[in-house]
């Protein structure tokens, strides 16, 4: 059975007319990695609070259809307890940081106390979760001396430690340099092969493409697109309707127009990209030393 | 109007030393992008343009002003500055009004005020939006109001810092429609950005700063092809640009047309 | 944003950083209590000197405690000195007369009454700072029964104000950008405060929402009894201590009542 479970989900905020959801049907299988795609607007922040419980417990408005996640409802939850199932972390990392915390390790033992978890075991879990998300070095550096990426993987690990089933993550990397970008990809990446079930939102095509296994385009409030990165990222859908793609892709579908392109399908990544070019590339335009 | 910055130190009071010596020309009309990681050093370096930062050494001229010698406020005429975060500046009840405000600092005629305004908001797609408070707009959106209040400034030079964090693909194609009006209006146009594809597609100068200093400044592809002194500060080249490289193409390419007219030899 | 250190705690090993932090606070408020209760003027000065500047040596935090008494205590009681002993308008003997303002001898007595009060008070909140981590603080108070909301409004506010420092000074920098001068004449800087502190609010009102959802993510509202990271001791000495001090005060409430 999926372990998250929408039916027929359709939200419309307080004082507006026009749903930020409209009839979303998902079903998600334990260990799967979700990501999710739109252009702004399209829903994807609203269909991660949905996801965490916000939906309806924080934010009020109209929530119609079912949302399940573990075999709980969500209408019939309340949030404080909804959050041990589904963790959420977001774009700014600065504004995840508790405020009320003086180093990294009691910033992580924050939600612990909060659910009464007994010290010991506290203090455990503390320390496991920073060796997986590798931030042990961090501990006793106050949460707001950290660079963005080290906030945002404080931040990462803050909801690990509560041990969710599923991880929701909305925009994690947006305001990451490319450093802070790669140390936030490790770590999903990471808990992902651990057997965490992942819904991602982001914009970032390429890392999509080498993490997911399933991919989501979202707009408009609707699923526009749901099956594999090779498939969803390729489409032809995406570009006309405002997604971003890579720029693999749309060189190789330029090259596929002007007959140039000999690959199978359109590639989303580096590697795909050169395979299907190798042979197309004229000799006199090759440098002496070929690079790998 | 031409940027002359002569070897230029700044340490901040906490005696963190943030420029180590930054040498540079810009010309009128050219449009450069810096890249480099977090803490290189590129948000101390464009805040020395409009005199927010004061050199602790060396000297910053905007066209014949030394920055030393006149006010923020003063320099407001000559440099326009768009900051990361439209939310730690908007304040109107309108987005007209929000436009308004940086050429009415200027002391511009009304009619001149309302010509701005109009073509800023024209340029950013958002008259249709002209009457709506800031804060009913989407943060996206926030963003393009803060870069039009600028653009209303009507200045010779423009810093913008990451204009595309946040933005979709479709604000982004719109910031590049921006940028290639500008240029035709011979406007001079800094841009921060970690947006390394967006880089290598909008500007054709390139810097790339490493702790405080200039590492590499030239044209895009010559900089853009140094991927082992990039990878340095932490920048990977553009996504095409590596393309071609591991599929061994002599010259490096930075763009879909360079790209594609490589194959069609 | 590289504050490291965000509290005026200073960690060391004494006796003062040793004692249970609701004995320091209930210390900290009988020495301000008993100062504003007696009614010896000379009350405060001889608190300060005989038990609030030895307790800075045991607390092993003196030379803090010092720099903080000429940069911020003395400078504060003096100007309360000035301002009370001028414009207190009490007494008969004149002592001088400063333009239009007669200076007392018994609005001096006044001045210096309130001033050595105001240092106390001020002294008193330091030393309990500097030898309180403010996480023990609330964590102690909140096993004691404090509303976990309310300690945790009382600890994020102490922590937000350099980052709010640092979000003024980028409006600031902003605002001077699109050419406001904030330099100028009295009236633009009147109406140069709506473009300073609309950003600033309205950018709070996000950040709340933001840090609220971080927290609840977290279980906030969890209604399961709380556990503490931190171990605090309540040793019999500090209950015994306790209880002495708040007869100290009683005592000396007693003897202010039957004195009058």
């Amino acid at each position: 059975m999926a372990i998250v479970n929408l039916q027929n989900v359709t939200y419309k905020y307080p004082l507006t007319d026009v749903p930020v959801l409209q009839n979303i049907n998902l079903q998600v299988e334990e260990g799967e990695f979700v990501a999710v795609i739109g252009p702004n607007g399209a829903g994807k922040s609203t269909l991660c609070y949905t996801l965490a419980g916000f939906i309806p417990h924080f934010f009020k408005g109209e929530l119609t259809g079912t949302v399940e996640v573990a075999g709980i409802e969500s209408h019939n939850s309340v949030l404080s307890e909804w959050v041990l199932n589904v963790g959420l972390a977001f774009q700014n990392p600065f504004n995840q940081i508790s405020g009320a915390k003086y180093t990294v390790f009691e910033e992580l033992a924050f939600g612990l106390e909060n659910i009464g978890i007994p010290r010991e075991e506290m203090m455990r879990r503390v320390e496991d979760a920073m060796k997986l998300t590798g931030i042990s070095d961090l501990a006793e550096r106050s949460p707001y001396s950290l660079s963005g990426g080290q906030q945002q993987r404080v931040a990462l690990t803050s909801i690990l430690v509560m041990q969710p089933r599923v991880l929701v993550l909305d925009e994690p990397t947006s305001q990451m340099d490319p450093i802070g970008t790669r140390e936030v990809f490790g770590v999903i990446h990471n808990m992902a092969e651990r057997g965490m079930t992942v819904i991602l939102v982001e914009h970032k095509v390429e890392w999509i493409a080498q993490f997911a296994d399933r991919v989501i385009a979202l707009k408009d409030g609707e699923i526009l697109l749901d099956g594999p990165p090779s498939e969803v990222l390729t489409s032809s859908l995406l570009p006309s309707n405002g997604f971003g793609i890579s720029r693999y892709t749309s060189v190789a579908r330029k090259a596929k127009e002007m007959g140039i392109w000999n690959g199978e399908r359109l590639p989303v990544t580096l590697d795909e990209a050169v395979n299907g070019f190798r042979s197309a590339v004229p000799k006199e335009e090759i440098s002496g030393a070929r690079t790998k | 109007m031409k940027i002359e910055i002569k070897d230029l130190h700044f340490t901040y009071p906490t005696g963190v030393e943030a420029l180590r010596g930054i040498s540079l020309m810009v010309e009128t009309g050219e449009q450069v992008a810096i890249v480099g990681q977090n803490g290189a050093g590129k948000t101390t370096l464009v805040k020395h343009l409009n005199g927010l930062l004061q050199p602790s050494r060396g000297q910053v001229l905007i066209g014949d002003w030394d920055t030393t010698k006149h006010s923020v406020a003063k320099l407001a005429s000559r440099v326009g500055y768009v900051f990361q975060n439209p939310d730690e500046q908007l304040f109107s009840r309108n987005v007209g009004a929000e436009v308004a405000f940086g050429p009415k600092n200027l002391g511009f005629e009304d009619e001149r005020i309302r010509e701005l305004v109009n073509d800023a908001l024209a340029l950013t797609q958002l008259l249709d939006k002209t009457e709506t408070n800031p804060y009913d707009l989407s943060a996206t959106w926030r963003k393009m109001v803060a870069f039009a209040s600028i653009l209303s400034m009507d200045t010779d030079i423009l810093i913008l810092d990451e204009p595309t964090t946040g933005q979709d693909a479709v604000n982004v194609a719109r910031i590049a429609h921006v940028l290639v009006e500008l240029r035709k209006r011979g406007k001079t146009v800094i841009t921060i950005t970690h947006d390394i594809d967006f880089c290598a597609e909008n500007f054709e100068r390139v810097i790339a700063m490493s702790q405080g200093k200039i590492l590499l400044d030239g044209k895009a592809n010559d900089v853009l092809g140094q991927d082992e002194i990039l990878a340095s500060t932490y920048v990977d080249p553009p996504q095409l640009t590596r393309l071609a490289k591991r599929l061994g193409l002599k010259n490096t390419v930075r763009n879909q047309e360079e790209f594609l007219n490589a194959l069609k030899k | 944003m590289t504050h490291e250190r965000l509290s005026y705690y200073l960690k060391r090993d004494s006796f003062l950083h040793q004692l249970n932090p609701l004995t320091k606070i209930i210390l900290a408020l009988s020495i301000i209590l008993i100062s504003f209760i007696s009614p010896a003027y000379w009350t405060s000065l001889a608190l300060w000197l005989l038990v609030i500047v030895p307790l800075s040596f045991l607390g092993k935090v003196w030379r803090e405690f010092f720099i903080s008494a000429t940069r911020l205590i003395l400078p504060a009681a003096g100007f309360i000195f000035i301002m009370q002993a001028l414009f207190q308008p009490v007494g008969e003997n004149v002592i001088f007369r400063f333009w239009f303002l007669d200076v007392t001898q018994e609005s001096l007595f006044f001045a210096f009454r309130i001033s050595t009060r105001i240092a106390v008070m001020i002294s008193a909140f330091t030393l309990l700072l500097m030898t309180t981590h403010p996480s023990e603080l609330m964590s102690d108070l909140s096993r004691r029964g404090l509303p976990g909301q309310f300690a945790y409004v009382v600890i994020s506010s102490l922590q937000i104000i350099p980052q709010m420092q640092a979000k003024a000074q980028t409006i600031i920098s902003a605002q001077r950008s699109r050419g406001m001068d904030t330099q100028s004449s009295f009236l633009r800087r009147v109406s140069g405060i709506l473009p300073l502190v609309a950003p600033l609010v309205f950018g709070s009102l996000v950040e709340v929402e933001e840090r609220a959802i971080a927290i609840e993510a977290r279980g906030f509202t969890s209604t399961r009894p709380k556990t503490f990271l931190r171990e605090i001791q309540d040793t019999s000495f500090d209950r015994a201590l306790r209880r002495a001090l708040v007869a100290c005060v009683i005592l000396i409430l007693i003897l202010r009542i039957w004195l009058s």
